[in-house]
């Protein structure tokens, strides 16, 4: 959604303008305010280091002339120092010579080791700073001064630079978030509205957008350019492609039309042929007939012979002339789809088969209940053709079988007839299937070329395939699928 | 107490062990009774220790490489001042105790103790001290008001000082401010010879 993608580009840039500012802020002053301690307690340091020599040198001869009070008065020096909450001047041996405190009562002192060789030692503890520092005399220590500063100053610098960082930190923040704001209209703007064009083009499929430029010239300008340079690309091809794509259709149609008239006027011209052949071939065989059976007698043996051959030659063209007009109408005959028993009809072929040739012995392998979806008449041309074609190659030899049956295929069933009959030349299996080629002379077996162009129509109609294997003299299987 | 006590006594034994008994003499506390100094004992450390904040003429005892602390007439300290001073030094000079008997030994000396037993000749010696510009020292009753420099005097139990600083300006002597701080009286008025 454009408003969710507008708040968090928009939250993303405010966010880190803040962190970015934030963290560069805090270092400053974490930084700065180290720099701070350090110094300030070196300070600190140096301060009751030198107010620890004034006494030490003050208080030389109140030690060594035994004077308590002198010392006292040298130590009450130090309440125009207002961060020394209390001090004192011990002998040698550790006791008490004089103390000073801004307390009420003599605040029990621990003092850190003097390290040897040293005249002074200062430690930081958690409230206060202690330096002790040896009163010398000539040379020698005669006793210790120490001081006590408290490290409320400390404290008090923290907390101001504490507040001061935190203060400046939120307005900081808020100056960022104010920044970032007038950089929405610089930054964020456009890309919110290349986001929402870009969506608008996806929702709408409209390439006719275009992203409003952002009259600026940085890298989103040119993304933006880019972007409407891209949209017109598509828009451009998408022209194209319509213009293309329109194109084609409009061949295609004119193709098929053209097809579709060249198509029917090659039936119509096939069929008128046929039907008009049969007129002057039925005049013939009537007339052959009346020639015989009128004239037969006057002629001799050879002349009834003619006539004979005659008739024969007109009976062969009737027969091609019904092939012919059967590969069309199985062309174009509309086809009416049902469960169709392969195996049944087979039966009933061979058994029409067996009849016609009682003398032959054909051993036919037939399944069961084969059944497959597809036109009955049209199928049952399929099973005439491969019977028949089976039936008439194995004519020559003494025992014949013909097996018809179905196996496991790719896709599905391959329903397959084989025989072992004279077979054929297998570098002449694609020419089996194309109208009107003989593998084998007339005269060995006679053959119009037709049946196997019709199976392949019927099958390539019911959306299947059909091919041979084979040898000569070694039988031909032929292979048929259907869907 | 005690902690702080052990804590810094460890810290300083080594000194302590060389400056214990200026610590002993400086000590005024009742605690220490059993320790508690004997006059000769803070007298002595007095003596050893004015020498710190006077200074004298450049010229003066020029060539001699000692502090001597002198003493004239009968000696109230015994083995005491010889004991305080051993080893120690002033301004990088050692520190030597002499007793003398007859002024003109004085010449080169740099504090005199005058020893009661000479209150008889006391204007001379102060004469003779302040031509040789001497530190002079006494527990001669009124000695700083009788034109001795520095007197002791005994107050309120324990051992203190007057300081005449006209006579100390008059033997060309500078006392240190802090001396005069903790002198129980600093008298501004000359004694004989002004």
């Amino acid at each position: 959604m454009p408003t969710q993608a507008k708040g968090s580009i928009l939250t993303r840039l405010t966010i880190m303008n803040m962190l970015v500012s934030s963290v560069a802020l805090l270092l400053a002053c974490v930084s700065f305010f180290a720099y701070d301690q350090i110094t300030f307690r070196q300070s600190l340091v140096r301060t009751l280091s030198a107010q620890a020599q004034i006494i030490a040198s003050n208080s030389v001869s109140a030690i060594v002339f035994n004077d308590p009070q002198s010392a006292s008065n040298t130590l009450a020096a130090l309440s125009s120092s207002q961060n020394i909450s209390s001090a004192g001047i011990l002998m040698l041996d550790g006791r008490p010579f004089a103390q000073y405190s801004t307390e009420a009562g003599n605040p029990i002192v621990t003092l850190p080791d003097m390290p040897r060789g040293e005249v002074e030692v200062h430690q930081f503890r958690s409230t206060h700073l202690i330096l002790v520092r040896q009163i010398l005399s000539q040379g020698k220590p005669v006793g210790l001064v120490y001081l006590r500063a408290d490290l409320k100053e400390l404290d008090q610098r923290l907390r101001r630079y504490a507040f001061i960082a935190i203060s400046v930190l939120l307005l900081s923040l808020l100056a960022a978030m104010l920044i970032s704001s007038a950089f929405r209209k610089r930054v964020a703007q456009p890309i919110i509205q290349l986001a929402e064009t870009a969506q608008e083009v996806s929702r709408k499929k409209d390439y006719s957008l275009r992203a409003a430029a952002t009259g600026q010239d940085d890298e989103l300008a040119v993304l933006v350019d880019s972007f409407n340079e891209m949209l017109k690309e598509i828009q451009n091809r998408d022209r194209d492609l319509q213009k293309a794509h329109n194109e084609l259709e409009e061949r295609v149609t004119e193709r098929t039309r053209d097809l579709v008239s060249a198509n029917r006027e090659l039936e119509a011209f096939s069929y008128s042929v046929s039907h008009d052949l049969r007129g002057p071939l039925d005049a013939l065989e009537g007339f052959s007939y009346l020639l015989l059976k009128q004239y037969g007698a006057g002629l001799d043996d050879q002349g009834r012979e003619l006539i004979q051959q005659i008739r024969a030659s007109g009976k062969r063209m009737a027969e091609l002339i019904d092939d012919l007009l059967n590969l069309s109408r199985v062309t174009t005959s509309i086809m009416h789809k049902a469960k169709v028993d392969l195996s049944a009809i087979a039966r009933e072929i061979t058994a029409e088969l067996c009849r016609s040739a009682p003398h032959r012995q054909v051993e036919f392998i037939l399944p069961e209940d084969e059944d497959v979806y597809g036109d009955a008449h049209l199928l049952r041309i399929v099973m005439e053709n491969l019977l028949r074609n089976a039936w008439k190659y194995t004519s020559h030899h003494q025992q014949a079988r013909i097996e018809f049956g179905h196996q496991r295929g790719d896709g599905g069933n391959v329903y397959f007839l084989k025989d072992d009959g004279s077979g054929f030349d297998p570098r002449s299996a694609a020419r089996l299937f194309q109208p009107f080629q003989r593998l084998h002379s007339s005269a060995e077996f006679p053959s119009n070329g037709i049946g196997l162009a019709t199976v392949r129509r019927i099958i390539q109609r019911h959306g299947g395939e059909v091919w041979a294997e084979g040898d000569i003299e070694k039988g031909a299987t032929f292979f048929f699928t259907l869907p | 107490m005690r902690s702080l006590l052990g804590k810094t006594q460890s810290a300083l034994a080594c000194l302590l062990w060389a400056f214990s008994l200026v610590a002993l003499l400086t000590g005024s506390y009742s605690q220490a009774q059993e320790q508690r100094p004997t006059e000769s004992q803070v007298e002595s450390a007095y003596l050893y220790n004015f020498g710190k904040f006077v200074t004298w003429p450049a010229d003066h005892a020029a060539g001699v490489g000692l502090f001597e602390i002198c003493v004239i007439g009968k000696d109230p300290f015994g083995d005491m001042l010889d004991a305080t001073v051993n080893g120690e030094t002033m301004n990088g000079k050692k520190i030597a105790i002499r007793r003398i008997s007859s002024l003109p030994q004085a010449a080169e000396c740099e504090v005199l103790f005058i020893s009661q037993s000479e209150q008889g000749r006391l204007s001379t010696i102060l004469d003779t001290a302040q031509r040789f510009d001497l530190l002079t020292v006494s527990n001669i009753k009124h000695f700083a008001e009788h034109g001795g420099i520095i007197g002791l005097v005994e107050q309120q139990d324990r051992i203190r000082f007057e300081v005449n600083r006209t006579a100390a300006l008059r033997s060309h002597l500078i006392l240190s401010s802090e001396l005069l701080k903790v002198a129980v009286k600093v008298i501004e008025k000359g004694g004989p010879g002004s």
